[in-house]
């Protein structure tokens, strides 16, 4: 990437921009002074501590049942609160099927997953946003139009495809796709790059910036709550994908943390105090990440126009 | 920005340490050479979905005795989830590269073999003819004009469970189980134990663990198809079988009938284990459950009521079979696997280990003399081998198969009231015969 | 100037090219030839593994005139997308506003609100099954309480969609996350100066919040639409045995087009029914894309 050394002007520009748009801690449209902003504030609380235990109930049923034994799990009518806290369920869930393995290897694509969609998505969605080209409308429309093939009718076909490329029973099925964007993500990021100021970025020009020093420099920093968004989702589809993995791996060496919970799923009968205690293991990543990761869509912009 | 950078590199690297693993490592090994591993055995490479924690270890055990028994062949076993596992065959048998040995549903077998999914056995059975090793009615299952499609390995049937302590507390002999569908209703209603609007105990309800097609089968002794792929249902003894099952759901009243049914299709609680429910019909496999969460359940165990008296006990199986998927490159190899994994010794001890009805006549009965069942089981496996005899097969029939669908959205309306049992039967009629006409 | 101007928008061209490039690649390596398949395929009896017989439109045409199933599988889907579009997307938007605050503890609520969104599989569906018991289920139990006499759910045809389209909304933490990161973006100074004009909270939200989200309202819409129309796993496992019942009333376009590509092998059907789902949600597709400039509000558009 060649930078132009000379004026850097319109970097300011946006740095600009930036500050004046969320030079704030937290924007929030229910804002309001004294007394009157407390009380919303409390009320807002207890909607949403509502709200939560709402969600969290079906959440707390699945973890009651991970504590309990099988014979607890048949009792009926089902009990809310686990008799003994069998929390040796977890490490025989564990051990049921070589999960550690799993964890590395779904770890593995789901990683090279997020690096590709991240990149590739962020890029090919510039394309579509901000520059002008012949053609742009119709291959934007076929971008969409291939989400609306389901996914069934090409399944077969491409399984062909990649068993000819020799790529079953390998990682590249499941990885390389990702690095050439995917319409999902090429739209969403389009949306988000649309809302950039197209004076900004003609400015960049007027000043030697070419198009890729454009999208490094300004598209990626002032669409990083997007791209924060892109990889969670993406994180989020690999990590849980079972088709893709079930179809293209046959060593089940390497196979994935999804593919391992359905031991516990039989033909007759499902173990459902191990099956909820795995899902909860194979969920807590997940949480994790996101937990984490809020912070960088959710003041990415302030951080960065605070760290140049 | 920088930050951004630096973390795209530590995940790229961390990224190619990964990658070092195998799952990068592609393989042309295709080819239409039989697969052979370092020692110079031809590998079979066998996909079943027994992976849970009670199966595998048995057929582990039985692959292991195999490669051991014999020093040309070395079967390898990949676990696959139930029911995405055909997919996947699906796909790799259009790819090409199909495994060479796959467990499959019994009684969709002819139509993978009109598919040419599944290959063609009778080149095989010509050399040794097993079939003599099975039920007759598993047998049949397999055929396809008259050749085989794959080899019978597990089946089951439906009885029907009871409990002895509830019979006696109803003032009912609980060594006198219910023999018609008379006496099925007439105990059922000396069982329920009526609460309010609610009950305590109900007595029995025809639908909870089997549906109504069984009822037709077990009235009419035979199924919808006869030999000649002729298709009849509106018949009166239908329409007085339909009526029949209604007049249980009308007696316990909808919500009763949802509550108990919602119960038994989460696979969590089971009304018959704290015999809130007093008979029901089900699997002999139903038994492994009672073992484990209800053992101190005093239960019987019987073959279905008969419609009337000198009706026949029909009843209803399914199963499954060991196939070879067409392109695989290693068939007489696979072929020598089947041939043991289907004989008494194999059969003998997934059925003893596994309670589980096999298709080897000869191990089904030495499994039911097994010492290492206890009373309760040695009860069950013993009515299950013998209700054999009247457990009929329903393999799918390649001229329309998938007419189930077209009759059960009708049955379901007839029991939720929206139709009358004579309008659900000759809807269905019809639109069956619609379809075989149009797959003509 | 002219050919300056000739130039100058022949380089852009190129850039744009080289932009979206890798999605180009990809598509014609990966995707366009199982597409292109699948359509040829659609005009034969094909079955995956035996045969591929030119049938001509006899596939589209059985559809259109003799398969009841094929009507019934698309009333219940259009069903479900005319619910659970708009009543998704409201309650995303609505739920992200909640969420876009400075209240104590906000993050963990975040994550608890996004929990849903990234469960997924059997074991939810089941969990749901559970709730929704008619008996015993925490849902009936909870209307109990407002002396509501809760239906029967799955059992009843009349209820089993509605059914689907609430445990929906229990996960719509996913796209919530999206009405988030762009309602991170809308300009303080924007509420300031409405502020300064006396606007109350709930015209701050409808005058400025949703105008400035717009776009991103547009993309849930347009790919929750898409998403929606492919709805499958939920019925496939909530219906017994995957059937779609009671009564066909879960017999989504998707799943009877499973049943028809796996079950039946009637793969060259199961094609025919996805180029017209295809035809269908497409048309819908343009015909948001054209409604578009009406409402929704790009601030770097070009003017």
């Amino acid at each position: 990437m060649d930078k132009p050394t000379d004026n850097l002007d319109y970097l300011d520009k946006a740095d600009n921009l930036k500050t004046i748009e969320t030079a704030n801690e937290n924007p929030s449209f229910f804002e309001h002074r004294g007394n009157r902003k407390n009380i919303l504030v409390v009320f807002n609380f207890v909607l949403l501590a509502i709200g939560s235990l709402l969600i969290l109930s079906p959440l707390w049923w699945m973890f009651a049942t991970s504590l309990k034994t099988m014979a607890e799990v048949m009792s009926f009518p089902p009990s809310f609160w686990p008799e003994d806290w069998l929390f040796s369920n977890y490490i025989k869930t564990w051990e049921a099927a070589p999960f550690t393995r799993y964890t590395i290897n779904t770890l593995t694509i789901t990683i090279l997953v997020v690096i590709g969609n991240v990149l590739s998505n962020s890029f090919i969605a510039y394309g579509f946003a901000k520059i002008p080209f012949r053609g742009k409308n119709i291959l934007f429309a076929i971008v969409l139009a291939t989400m609306m093939i389901p996914g069934f009718v090409t399944l077969i076909p491409q399984y062909v495809l990649f068993a000819n490329l020799g790529w079953v029973n390998t990682y590249y099925p499941l990885i390389v796709p990702a690095f050439f964007g995917s319409a999902f993500n090429i739209f969403l990021l389009r949306q988000f790059y649309m809302t950039i100021p197209t004076e900004l970025i003609e400015a960049a020009k007027m000043e030697g910036a070419n198009h890729f020093y454009i999208w490094w420099k300004i598209g990626l920093p002032l669409t990083k709550p997007a791209i924060a968004t892109v990889a969670i989702f993406s994180f989020n589809g690999a990590w849980n994908d079972f088709l893709g993995p079930l179809l293209y791996l046959n060593d089940e060496n390497l196979y994935t943390l999804q593919i391992g919970l359905q031991v516990f799923k039989g033909q007759l009968s499902t173990q459902w105090n191990y099956l909820m205690a795995g899902s909860l293991l194979v969920l807590l990543p997940v949480i994790l990440i996101f937990f984490f990761f809020q912070k960088y869509f959710i003041q990415g912009i302030n951080l960065q126009s605070g760290g140049k | 920005m920088n930050k951004l950078k630096v973390f795209i590199i530590l995940i790229a690297g961390l990224a190619l340490i990964l990658s070092g693993c195998s799952g990068f490592q592609t393989n042309n090994s295709g080819g239409d050479e039989a697969a052979v591993n370092e020692d110079g055995k031809t590998v079979v490479d066998f996909w079943t979905f027994w992976g849970s924690e009670i199966r595998r270890p048995i057929i582990e055990q039985i692959i292991t005795d195999f490669n051991e028994s014999q020093d040309e062949i070395e079967v390898k076993h990949t676990y696959l989830p139930f029911g995405d596992i055909w997919t996947k065959e699906l796909a790799a048998i259009a790819a090409g590269d199909p495994p060479d040995v796959v467990i499959n549903d019994i009684n969709a077998t002819a139509l993978r073999g009109q598919k040419k999914q599944a290959m063609n056995l009778s080149k095989f059975l010509e050399e040794d003819d097993i079939s003599k090793r099975f039920y007759p009615e598993l047998w049949d299952a397999t055929l396809y004009e008259g050749d085989s499609y794959g080899i019978p390995f597990n089946t089951d049937t439906r009885v029907l469970f009871y409990n002895k302590d509830a019979f006696k507390e109803a003032g009912l002999d609980p060594e006198k189980p219910p023999t018609t569908w008379a006496e099925l209703e007439e105990y059922a209603a000396k069982l329920d134990k009526k609460a309010g609007s609610n009950y305590d105990r109900v007595g029995f309800y025809p639908l909870w663990g089997i549906g109504y097609d069984v009822w037709l089968l077990n009235a009419n002794g035979q199924s919808y198809f006869d030999d000649q792929d002729n298709f009849e249902v509106d018949t009166a003894k239908n329409e007085e079988v339909l009526n029949w099952l209604k007049s249980w759901k009308d007696k316990y009243g909808e919500d009763v009938v949802n509550s108990y049914q919602a119960q038994i299709d989460s696979q969590q609680g089971h009304p018959f284990f704290t015999g809130d429910l007093a008979m029901i019909a089900q699997a002999p496999t139903f038994y492994t459950q009672i073992r484990d969460y209800a053992p101190d359940l005093n239960f019987g165990v019987i073959e279905l009521p008969e419609y009337e008296e000198g009706n026949g006990n029909t009843s209803w199986g399914g199963g499954f079979v060991a196939e070879i998927p067409e392109g695989s490159k290693n068939s007489e190899a696979a072929w020598e696997f089947i041939k043991y994994l289907t004989d008494v010794e194999a059969q003998e001890y997934w059925a003893v280990k596994n309670f589980d009805n096999v298709a080897n006549i000869e191990a089904a009965e030495a499994a039911a003399k097994s010492d290492e069942f206890t009373e309760d089981g040695t009860m069950v496996y013993e009515k299950a081998v013998e209700n054999m005899e009247h457990t009929l097969l329903t393999p799918v029939p390649v001229i329309a198969p998938d007419f189930t669908s077209l009759i059960n959205p009708n049955i379901d309306e007839f029991l939720l009231g929206s139709m009358t049992a004579k309008e659900a039967l000759a809807k269905s009629q019809a639109d069956v015969e619609n379809l075989i006409e149009k797959n003509k | 100037m002219g050919k300056k101007r000739l130039t100058m928008r022949r380089k852009e061209s190129i850039y744009g090219y080289i932009f979206v490039l890798p999605w180009i690649i990809g598509f014609l390596a990966f995707t366009a030839g199982p597409l292109v398949f699948s359509f040829v395929a659609s005009f034969t009896n094909y079955n995956i593994t035996s045969q591929m017989d030119f049938v001509g439109a006899e596939n589209y045409q059985g559809l259109f005139t003799e398969d009841s199933l094929f009507w019934t599988s698309l009333w219940n889907t259009l069903y479900f997308v005319i619910f659970s579009v708009p009543l998704t997307t409201i309650g995303a938007i609505f739920l992200s506003a909640l969420l876009n605050q400075d209240i104590p503890g906000m993050r963990v609520f975040r994550t608890l609100y996004y929990l849903p969104a990234v469960l997924s599989g059997v074991g939810v569906y089941m969990l749901w099954m559970q709730l929704l018991d008619p008996g015993t289920g925490m849902v009936n139990l909870v209307l109990s309480w407002f002396g509501i006499d809760g239906p029967n759910w799955l059992f009843d045809p009349d209820w089993t969609k509605p059914s689907i389209i609430f445990m929906k909304l229990w996960s719509v933490g996913g796209s919530m996350l999206l009405y988030l990161a762009s309602m991170q973006g809308v300009s303080k100074s924007l509420y300031e100066a409405a502020e300064i004009d006396g606007a109350n909270t709930w015209k701050k939200f409808f005058h400025i919040t949703i105008p400035m989200i717009t776009p991103v309202i547009f993309f849930d819409v347009v790919t929750s639409l898409i998403g929606g129309f492919q709805i499958f796993q939920e019925a496939y496992v909530m219906s017994n045995n995957g059937e779609g019942g009671p009564a066909n009333s879960l017999l989504f376009y998707n799943l009877y087009m499973w049943k028809q590509a796996f079950t039946n092998f009637n793969m060259g059907y199961a094609m025919a029914m996805s180029w017209i789902l295809f035809v269908i949600v497409f048309i819908l597709t343009i015909f948001n894309l054209k409604l578009a400039p009406r409402w929704v509000h790009y601030e770097g558009e070009e003017k």
